[in-house]
């Protein structure tokens, strides 16, 4: 082992024994349990390697922006990221394009639409409302650059590692199932060519598109994901930049706005945290320079997103005082819970 | 709330399993509420000084760990075996031991699958709560490991013991490093086995130089205490030995680090 290396394993090491030894941990393992029993809503069936997942599952994991990361039940449990991708997606799409030709190909208003609803385009344009619902997912997808579909996707899958701190695979078989049943998905691509919002080479469009997907995560590496927005694009682990600072707030804005499905406007009112979910059953909500919080836990509402997790999120907003828009937010809990972390 | 006191050394054989012996026998004979973890799972022995030859898997750390029983259960009370020792025993004294196991297939699958620490700290807090400890000590194995430094990083008061030896003093800097890393409160050195005929106070001050940080107690190398062969709780037979006088003022300065006061209204005299 190099002199970094071995700097870096002793790090690792403190940084274990400072979360084992945190009062933050207990909390979260007294929320976990708290809700562990909660069977409310079930598990997604439109792909039938989603009906696999068990209702039993049920992972929380932090990570602040000053390395120290927590994990209770199955938080080390691989499920895909479906759309939860979306804002990562739509931060490559930035990075590729700039503001102006980014939004040109899709809007950034949400919809109080369902996460699938056929489409809503903007009248005048043809553009895509937003990066969060299909339609201007598989847009901003056609956005990401390279020569063909394996390099867009090294670079798409790479981008997802950079956040993540870890090499991130795909899962093959929700791939090719995501890939011979999305039919809509097609179909809300084609329509699209028609308007001239997406490029014609749409079949590789679509493919980047379901592997981006079915990249396999689990809780742990959601949280990392997205205390590095909330770290301004550094991984606060691996110190790698996933995304260039000035589009932080580009991606944490429109989870912020669409990012819960058709319960965002609630969710925001509520918890007051931009955040994304995917029907993997998987969340995570930024608190900015502050931390992230990643549940998982496959049961899910009518809108798609997981009950125990938006539970979870409540709770900890409520208890911390995270809400993002409160005027004066009584901190002193988060204070005692993780010292250090705010000023 | 109960102070988590941790016993370190770099080296094995350097004293801690007697010295956390003696200093919580002395504490709940004054009428404190003592527990005593042994984190030495790969190798287990504070039970012995105990008067305990048998730990049952069933209630030990590891079947803890395991999630098998509750750490109260793992905990046994060894209170009565300082009694008729020679030494008073408050009546408002209690002194609970959670050992670890010694049966080969429990050490070697504690060794081979590794265990959540945090499940340590749980477990710790959790018996100081439950039987309302005035103090925990934590008796650890040698070196730096991560339940060695899960126990610095809870604990008021982290105690390293060394020899006057020169690989112990390395090491010693080392584990001094890493506490310092994990914002450790109040750290405090012992030297034991020092000579008969060295200078305690020479000696005090040249480690003290050497690896800046305070010694509370330099204690000779007795040969009485060889002899005594971890046979028992020497202070509780030989309460006016070098030895035992030695382990009572480290036990005055536990009791005076940090909250002290609120500690000293359940002393029985
Ligand atoms: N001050 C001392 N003088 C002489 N022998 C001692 C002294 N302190 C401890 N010992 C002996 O050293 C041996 C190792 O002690 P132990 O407490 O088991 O060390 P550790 O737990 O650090 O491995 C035991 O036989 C013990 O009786
Ligand atoms: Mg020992």
């Amino acid at each position: 082992m190099s002199g970094p290396e071995i700097a870096s394993g002793v790090q690792a090491l403190l940084g274990g024994v400072r979360s084992a030894a945190s009062p933050f941990r207990t909390y979260l393992k007294d929320l976990h349990r708290r809700f562990a029993n909660d069977s409310e809503g079930r598990v997604a069936d439109y792909i039938p390697e989603l009906a696999k997942a068990k209702p039993e599952w049920f992972g929380i994991s932090v990570a602040t922006v000053n390395g120290l990361t927590f994990e209770v039940g199955d938080a080390q449990t691989d499920f895909t990221i479906q759309s939860v991708s979306k804002p990562f997606v739509f931060g490559l799409a930035l990075e590729d394009n700039g503001r102006d030709h980014t939004l040109s190909r899709v809007g950034v208003e949400p919809t109080g639409d369902a996460f699938n609803s056929i489409i809503k385009l903007d009248t005048k344009s043809g553009r895509p409302q937003n990066p969060m619902v299909n339609a201007g997912a598989i847009s901003t997808a056609g956005l990401v650059k390279g020569a063909h579909l394996t390099e867009r996707f090294n670079r798409l899958g790479g981008m997802l590692s950079r956040y993540a701190g870890r090499s991130l695979p795909v899962d093959m078989a929700v791939y090719t199932s995501e890939r011979s049943t999305g039919h809509r998905n097609r179909a809300l691509a084609h329509l699209m060519l028609n308007f001239g919002m997406i490029d014609p080479n749409v079949d590789e469009t679509l493919d980047l598109y379901f592997q981006q997907c079915s990249v396999l995560i689990n809780a742990r590496d959601l949280a990392m994901m997205g205390a590095t927005l909330a770290n301004g694009g550094v991984n606060p682990l691996t110190k790698e930049q996933a995304i260039a600072p000035e589009y932080v707030q580009d991606v944490l804005s429109v989870m912020y706005s669409c990012g819960m499905y058709d319960y965002t406007g609630e969710w925001s009112y509520r918890v007051g945290l931009p955040a994304k979910s995917g029907v993997g059953g998987g969340v995570v909500a930024v608190v900015p320079r502050v931390m992230a919080i990643a549940v998982f836990s496959p049961l899910l509402d009518e809108r798609g997103n997981s009950v125990r997790a938006l539970k979870v999120c409540e709770a900890i907003s409520k208890d911390l005082g995270l809400h993002l828009l409160a005027h004066s937010p009584n901190r002193r809990r988060l204070t005692e819970l993780l010292p250090g972390i705010v000023d | 709330m109960g102070k988590v006191i941790s016993i370190h050394s770099f080296r094995g054989g350097t004293g801690k399993s007697n010295l956390t012996a003696n200093l919580s026998a002395t504490l709940a004979a004054r009428g404190y509420r003592v527990g005593v973890f042994d984190t030495d799972v790969a190798s287990p022995g504070i039970h012995v000084l105990f008067g305990i030859n048998d730990v049952p898997a069933s209630a030990s750390l590891n079947a803890y760990f395991w999630g098998n029983c509750s750490i109260q259960d793992a905990a046994v009370d060894v209170m009565p075996a300082l009694e008729g020792a020679g030494v008073p025993v408050s009546a408002s004294g209690a002194l609970y031991l959670v050992p670890a196991s010694i049966e080969t297939g429990e050490i070697a699958r504690i060794l081979h699958d590794g265990y959540d620490v945090g499940l340590l700290n749980d477990g710790i807090l959790g018996l100081m709560d439950h039987y309302d400890l005035d103090f925990v000590f934590v008796d650890t194995h040698p070196g730096v490991n991560e339940e060695t430094l899960l126990s610095i990083a809870i604990s008021e008061v982290t105690i390293i013991i060394l020899r006057p030896d020169q690989q112990d003093l390395q090491g010693t800097a080392v584990t001094i490093e890493l506490a310092r890393q994990l914002e450790c409160k109040n750290l405090q050195l012992i030297v034991n086995k020092a000579h008969r005929n060295a200078d305690h106070a020479v000696m005090k001050a040249s480690v003290e130089q050497k690896l800046g940080a305070p010694v509370i107690e330099v204690i000779a190398l007795s040969d009485d205490m060889v002899q005594f062969g971890s046979g028992g709780v020497y202070c509780m037979r030989f309460p006016d030995h070098d030895y035992s006088q030695a382990v009572g003022r480290v036990a005055d300065c536990l009791v005076a680090a940090g909250t002290a006061s609120q500690l000293s209204d359940r002393r029985v005299s």
